[in-house]
């Protein structure tokens, strides 16, 4: 096998990687609240999910190409990879933004904080460009335009609409008694759930099979620009829908108990809410972050309702956000001045090395406190885990 | 300045679907449960402690209907959305 093929290979796995974890870091976004009300047992909630997405990344009809396009030149406006950048520079980019993405996912869902999977691409990406081509090859316009505006307003705008939304339907009910009201408004959180579910699986699972797509033409096997081959879309859609049916539980606690206790009318609110904001925005001009729409909707539903929020939840949420992309940025620079240092199919195995190594140890930190089915909706009682559950306090060391 | 004006012209309007839709869609939702809920009439008492039966009116069987029906045409227009947005929009 020659080197570049190698390679090729290499950032496709990864990239397969970076979808599943987008599947399961976003898991929450659509099941949370239906999770946190009972109108879904956790199991069912995530296979319901999963199918969704797996029929969401088939659903897309028009992928496009110029997924990097808005915010960093490595291709041309048509999709195609920038002529001095064609082969191996190209694919070791991408690798490392790759690689930034997913380990800023697995962190912060090792912390059990909903943070965006596009903004940890767009970070790790962004980064690796940087590193490869310098300043110049990112275009900050668009960094502002369609990253840094949309996290600010996201959260803004979804929880104004959710909490509005939720004041007013609880106005409405609230002379129904609780036992029949919530039977009702179960099956709307089943349906608007259902509805962000789909949305999710054709928006995300197209931006990694433009990556894919991008790399197969920079490596040379593929040179049609306006379509994606049949076996990239199917690999991309099992690959986020297994990724959902794994389900991030910790993400899907904090978003379903940590931020407010959610209430069948509330729930159906502010999920509502998301799935209005995100097919909307995304065809206004400007597309939000679904994470960042899901978490400011259920916030709002609980100032809505006139239930405590816990602040200290969302201010760390916040600070994930702002994170993201310098994180994931620093990482996917790293690796690629790594990757470069070394050169060639080692200097690649070594990064893609570095992926598994920090995979697996964020998969073993996870199991010593596991969230799982059982204890996702245990009392908050001001930690991701269980009270009961929590390791004995250390003594200072 | 311009990618400002641009993005505020953006949230003006999704703030605006948001409201008519994402206030609108559950508040209509609301008022389908409320008409399921209203002068129920009386099917059977049950036995002493037991749960009195009762069924929703016919006015509000309808109402509930028509609630819960623009809430499903809305659902179906949001996959359509799904799959067709970037031809109807062309975004």
């Amino acid at each position: 096998m020659n080197e570049a093929l190698y390679i090729l290979c290499i950032v496709v796995v990864t990239a397969l990687a970076f979808d599943f974890t987008n599947g399961f870091h976003d898991t929450a976004n659509a099941m949370a609240t239906s999770v946190a009300t009972g109108a879904l047992k956790p199991k069912v909630a995530v296979a319901l999910s999963a199918i969704l997405n797996l029929v969401g990344a088939f659903l897309s009809i028009q992928v496009a190409l110029t997924v990097s396009n808005k915010i960093i030149s490595i291709q041309g406006a048509n999709g195609a990879p920038v002529p001095g950048l064609m082969g191996v520079p190209l694919l070791v980019i991408i690798l490392a933004g790759l690689v930034g993405g997913i380990l800023w996912n697995l962190l912060t869902w090792l912390f059990g904080l909903p943070s965006s999977s596009s903004h940890a691409l767009f970070g790790g990406l962004i980064g690796a460009t940087i590193a490869a081509l310098g300043m110049g090859g990112v275009k900050w316009d668009g960094v502002i335009s369609s990253i840094v505006l949309p996290a600010i307003f996201s959260p803004v705008v979804a929880g104004v609409v959710a909490g509005l939304g939720t004041w007013i339907v609880f106005k409405i009910v609230t002379n129904v008694p609780e036992q029949r009201r919530d039977a009702g408004f179960r099956w709307g959180q089943v349906g608007s759930a259902s509805l962000v579910s789909l949305a999710h699986g054709t928006n995300d699972a197209q931006k990694t099979m433009g990556v894919i797509t991008l790399a197969l033409v920079a490596y040379g096997s593929w040179t049609n620009l306006h379509a994606i081959p049949v076996w990239v879309k199917v690999a991309c859609a099992l690959a986020i829908a297994a990724g959902t049916w794994v389900g991030g539980w910790r993400v899907i606690r904090t978003m379903g108990k940590g931020l407010v206790e959610i209430s069948s009318p509330q729930g159906m609110a502010a999920e509502t809410s998301s799935a209005v904001i995100i097919l909307s925005s995304s065809h206004l001009g400007m597309a939000l972050s679904t994470t960042q729409v899901a978490s400011g909707s259920i916030l709002g539903s609980g100032v809505g309702r006139r239930v405590p929020v816990r602040w200290g939840v969302f201010g760390r949420m916040v600070v994930a956000w702002v994170l993201t992309l310098p994180s994931a940025g620093i990482v996917g620079a790293v690796c690629w001045f790594v990757a470069n240092a070394i050169g060639g199919a080692l200097g690649v195995t070594v990064i893609f090395g570095v992926l598994v190594l920090g995979a697996a140890y964020m998969f073993i930190r996870s199991r010593r406190t596991p969230i799982t089915p059982e204890n996702v909706n245990a009392e908050w009682e001001g930690g991701l885990i269980p009270a009961d559950e929590r390791e004995p306090a250390k003594t200072a060391s | 300045m311009e990618i400002m004006t641009k993005a505020f012209e953006a949230l003006w309007q999704v703030l605006l679907v948001g409201l008519v839709l994402g206030v609108g869609l559950p508040a209509l939702f609301a008022l389908g449960v409320l008409s399921l809920n209203r002068n129920r009439r009386l099917v059977s008492v049950g036995a002493a402690g037991g749960e009195e039966i009762t069924k929703p009116s016919a006015a509000g069987l309808t109402g509930a209907a028509i609630c819960f029906g623009i809430c499903v045409l809305a659902v179906i227009f949001g996959i359509v959305v799904i799959v067709y947005g970037k031809q109807l929009f062309g975004v």
